[in-house]
């Protein structure tokens, strides 16, 4: 067996002298030069815009819509769309170490240190990026159930109907929590030898009655588990695992390293849709709103 | 045959050359000449403590601004500059309820460029994020991540993740509107884990809400704990670039 020592000098390219240059001057230099740069243009930033200095912290006044910094906007957003367990903690943690795991996982030492080493690299990159970005607008736009406004807009607008309302029947499909409050969760009981399931889909029982205390086990609230666990959680699992398959059968990917690019370009492009989103695009009460229309009430 | 040509007299410049360069207390300093010699140059780099993080030799293609964009050794820059600015502001700042606002204002309207430290500080600590952000792209895209390099990347991550944290612990300390609430709402997605989530948040806060505790705690944080604990991560990071043999190149 070959150690882990001994497999890591193996992954060394060869060294080639005769094409290495001196650190001082080229390097240094270089170093040199873009530290200046940046001094200069963070210097003339920071003369023209102030950082931003509010009024005296005030528990009692609190601003509305109340936002995290910007970096965490993304996990702000993604607590729009579930529960907040799995948008605030969960989901940034499997994450983390989903990302901290790809050298582990992705271990071919094929086409390292040159940029998009695959052949077909580019296009998972850009595949990857603008379906993932496109995916993420189009789910924040149904979940602020933008559709619903624009249908009955148009169709009033064109004169088709003028006091048209989205139809009660797919009250289902307004948004997310549709799943939960636009279905007749009360009339969809059904009996299957003898059991009635389920009475009542707000509390049905997990545990054995009298064997716990713990209401949460006892009682599950499908209708609002489904709109809020399943399915978001079913999204995020399943979108990746459609794309990777989706670009299998386009005969894009061939080894991990380009599953790798795919899902990481795409996760970049959801968390640059979610930070962008919610950091300009949300009002008060969180409502989806141009940046433009946006201002913050003290209350 | 022998050299029959007489050594050239010395032109002024080099007479200026041999004083800067050559005299006693330069040569105490700095132990090699004026790095105009592949030699010195070498030496240059090798006997610098600051410059010997570096090799004093390295493969053609690494120096490219293209493979980098000198994303890492920005995103240490901006470190140090937060570090330099950040050391000034602790002159004017006291992390109490009672006077970290007023210090703040204090700060823009009566101490000479204490507008332009503030802003340096602010705006430096977003282009650092920004700056990590990209640099772990551009890690990921060139495949850089690979056998021998797997744990510098796990490495990176965590650095990104102290990156956010002094970023966050250093929101609050303006304590205004926009600081408290910004942390109530970060700190109640904490609180929402499922397992020791009230736990985490208290030991964060100091208590149920943000109030005097969270203040200190988070200035501590900001100004001496993380800093130290991503300093470390930072030597080991650059120490393992090294390590590993230089930057990545194909095989
Ligand atoms: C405070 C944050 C960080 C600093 C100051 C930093 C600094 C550096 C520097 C100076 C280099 C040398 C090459 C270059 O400039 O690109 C480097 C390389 C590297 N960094 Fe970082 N880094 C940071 C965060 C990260 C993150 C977030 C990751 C990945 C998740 C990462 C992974 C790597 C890897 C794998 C290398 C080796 C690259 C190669 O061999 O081409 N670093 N880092």
């Amino acid at each position: 067996m070959v150690s882990r020592a001994a497999a890591a000098i193996r992954t060394r390219p060869r060294r080639e002298r005769e094409a290495e240059v001196l650190v001082w001057p080229d390097l240094v230099f270089i170093e040199f030069i873009s530290a200046l740069i940046f001094s200069i243009a963070l210097m003339v930033l920071s003369a023209m815009v102030n950082a931003p200095l509010l009024n005296r912290a005030d528990p009692d006044t609190t601003p509305n819509p109340s936002k995290a910094p910007w970096y965490f906007l993304n996990l702000q957003e993604l607590l729009l769309h579930m529960e907040p367990a799995w948008a605030g903690v969960i989901v940034p943690t499997i994450a983390l170490v989903l990302l901290a795991a790809i050298p582990y996982w992705d271990r071919d030492t094929d086409g390292q240190g040159v940029w998009f080493g695959t052949k077909f690299a580019g296009r998972l990159t850009v595949f990857g990026f603008t379906a993932a970005t496109l995916i993420t607008s189009l789910l924040i736009i149904w979940d602020g159930s933008l559709h619903v406004v624009w249908t009955e807009n148009v169709i009033r607008g064109l004169g088709l109907n003028s006091d048209f309302a989205w139809p009660g029947g797919l009250d289902w499909f307004r948004n997310l929590r549709g799943f939960d409050t636009g279905i007749p969760w009360d009339s969809l009981g059904f009996t299957i030898g003898g059991f009635t399931m389920f009475e009542d889909w707000r509390a049905i029982p997990l545990g054995i009655p009298g064997t716990t205390t713990d209401p949460w086990l006892l009682n599950l609230n499908f209708p609002s588990f489904l709109s809020q666990q399943i399915i978001p959680v079913a999204t995020m699992v399943g979108l990746p695992v459609l794309f990777v398959l989706f670009c299998k059968m386009l005969g894009w990917i061939h080894t991990r390293r380009d599953i790798a690019l795919l899902i990481f370009s795409a996760f970049i492009g959801v968390y640059l849709t979610t930070t962008i989103v919610g950091t300009a695009f949300r009002g008060q009460g969180q409502d989806l709103k141009p940046p433009w229309d946006i201002v913050v009430l003290e209350e | 045959m022998a050299n029959l040509e007489r050594a050239p007299r010395k032109s002024i410049n080099d007479l200026i050359y041999d004083l800067i360069f050559k005299n006693y207390v330069w040569q105490s300093i700095f132990r090699t000449g004026y790095p105009n010699t592949p030699r010195n140059q070498m030496l240059a780099v090798a006997t610098n403590v600051f410059l010997h993080l570096h090799p004093t030799r390295i493969h053609r293609t690494h120096v490219k601004i293209t493979h980098t964009y000198c994303l890492g050794g920005l995103s240490f820059f901006m470190f140090l500059g937060l570090t330099v600015t950040g050391v000034l502001l602790m002159f004017y700042y006291v992390p109490s309820v009672e006077r970290a606002y007023q210090d703040i204002q204090a700060l823009e309207a009566n101490v000479r460029f204490g507008q332009l430290l503030r802003n340096m500080h602010r705006w430096m600590a977003h282009a650092m994020i920004i700056l990590v952000l990209l640099h772990m792209m551009r890690v990921f895209y060139t495949g850089a991540y690979k056998p021998p390099r797997e744990f510098n990347w796990v490495v990176g991550v965590v650095l990104f993740i102290l990156t956010l944290l002094l970023s966050f612990t250093g929101y609050l300390l303006p304590w205004d509107q926009l600081a408290f609430w910004a942390i109530t709402v970060g700190t109640t997605m904490v609180g929402s884990a499922p397992v020791l989530g009230d736990e985490s948040k208290f030991l964060l806060l100091g208590g149920f809400s943000v109030g005097p505790n969270a203040l200190i705690r988070f200035y501590t944080l900001h100004v001496i704990g993380l800093p130290l604990v991503i300093s470390i991560f930072m030597a080991v990071h650059f120490w393992r670039v090294r390590r590993d043999g230089g930057l990545a190149r194909p095989l």
